[in-house]
């Protein structure tokens, strides 16, 4: 073993390195571990066409890391300023000891971006918060949320005049919903996109999945889905814009933290899992192309954005 | 060796020099749902602790 002391070196400069990529077998230091993360979001921004000049992108802007780092780089890459309107949408689900720090992240974020900036709640919409309708029984919280803030999310960018919602789920996010889908036996969600493209970049068009809006209405783009968690946070940490935040209160019993523990330990055994689960995922739904959608269980199309972040 | 974990409590580790995910391991925590900083700097998972190094461990695994 090494002598304890400096951490290894970048494989590119020799400063000191910030992180190890187990997948390709290098070190980064902070600038180039910045860079190379930009680079790659702005590939699959391009690689998707998930921005188009005149467009207004409705962000999902929760105030978590995924969303704060989302609107950052989103912010960052408008192909020019002026041709593609940024709007942040907050849903307050209203959930105690949670969401109030949250939510002061999100407006501190969206002013110092100068990105205009909505917050919608569910009493406002439903008529209730979270808390009140958990407390009244029936559904799984998780469940209850993910309905309301995909119709809060809808409801608002459309009234916004917008034409896509952004999200910051990144790639942990995807393989976990493929695992989920293989859980539930959805073999609808199973063959469905991570992202909904209908006009991918020619160069690549013969192996992206290609999905329209089941609604005809608003495209759901995830630029952060190739990008682990991990590296996610990393990009926070290092760019000042990463908060230590409160943990969902219902997060744990979740299908979802049952998935991200079997993933996230695989990740660890066999680096490079998380992005062969995806990765089968896009082929499987290249070669179901043309399989008709199935409504959600809230009677919605599943062209509503999911909300996991 | 000295670790401060995300809820502000603080653990030792006591089987010398180690690399940080040996250590990570040994507090059960997966490498790769955590960042981990000494004297407020970053390091990767490789990197080799000395005993008398303290360390914080931040969990960036959230949401439900």
């Amino acid at each position: 073993m090494a002598l304890p002391g400096r951490p290894p070196a970048c494989d590119l400069c020799g400063q000191d390195a910030v992180f190890l990529d187990r997948v390709r077998g290098c070190h980064l230091c902070g600038d180039h571990f910045l860079r190379d993360m930009e680079g790659r979001v702005r590939h699959t921004l391009w690689e998707y066409r998930l921005l188009r000049p005149g467009e207004r992108i409705a962000v999902a802007l929760s105030g978590g890391k995924d969303s704060t780092v989302l609107l950052h780089l989103l912010r960052k890459f408008l192909p020019v300023p002026g041709t593609v309107t940024l709007t942040a949408i907050t849903v307050d689900e209203g959930i105690a000891g949670y969401r109030d720090a949250t939510q002061r992240v999100a407006r501190e974020m969206a002013a110092r971006l100068g990105v205009e900036h909505r917050i919608v709640s569910f009493r406002d919409l439903a008529g209730s918060t979270l808390d009140a309708m958990v407390a009244a029984g029936g559904e799984h919280p998780c469940t209850l949320c993910g309905v309301h803030r995909r119709k809060a999310l809808q409801e608002t960018a459309m009234a916004l005049g917008a034409t896509a919602v952004a999200t910051g789920h990144n790639l942990n996010d995807e393989a976990q919903t493929v695992v989920m889908n293989c859980l539930r036996g959805d073999l609808h969600g199973f063959t469905r996109s991570p992202v909904r493209c209908s006009a991918p970049s020619p160069r690549f068009a013969s192996r992206i999945p290609v999905r329209e809006p089941a609604d005809g209405g608003l495209r759901r783009i995830k630029p952060l889905f190739r990008i682990p968690e991990k590296e996610v946070a990393l990009y926070g940490m290092l760019t000042g814009i990463f908060h230590d935040l409160p943990e969902c209160p219902y997060a744990g019993t979740a299908l979802r933290s049952e998935a991200r523990r079997m993933v996230d330990r695989l990740e660890y055994l066999r680096p490079g899992t998380l992005g062969r689960i995806v990765r089968g995922q896009e082929e499987l739904a290249t070669l179901c192309r043309g399989i008709p959608e199935k409504p959600g269980k809230d009677g919605d199309p599943r062209g509503r954005p999911s909300t996991v972040t | 060796m000295k670790i401060r974990l995300q809820d502000g409590t603080a653990r030792t580790y006591d089987g010398g020099a180690a690399r940080v995910w040996e250590v990570l391991l040994a507090l059960d925590e997966n490498p790769a749902g955590v960042i981990v900083s000494r004297n407020g700097r970053v390091i990767p998972e490789d990197t080799v602790l000395g005993r008398d190094d303290e360390i914080r461990v931040i969990r960036v695994s959230h949401g439900g």
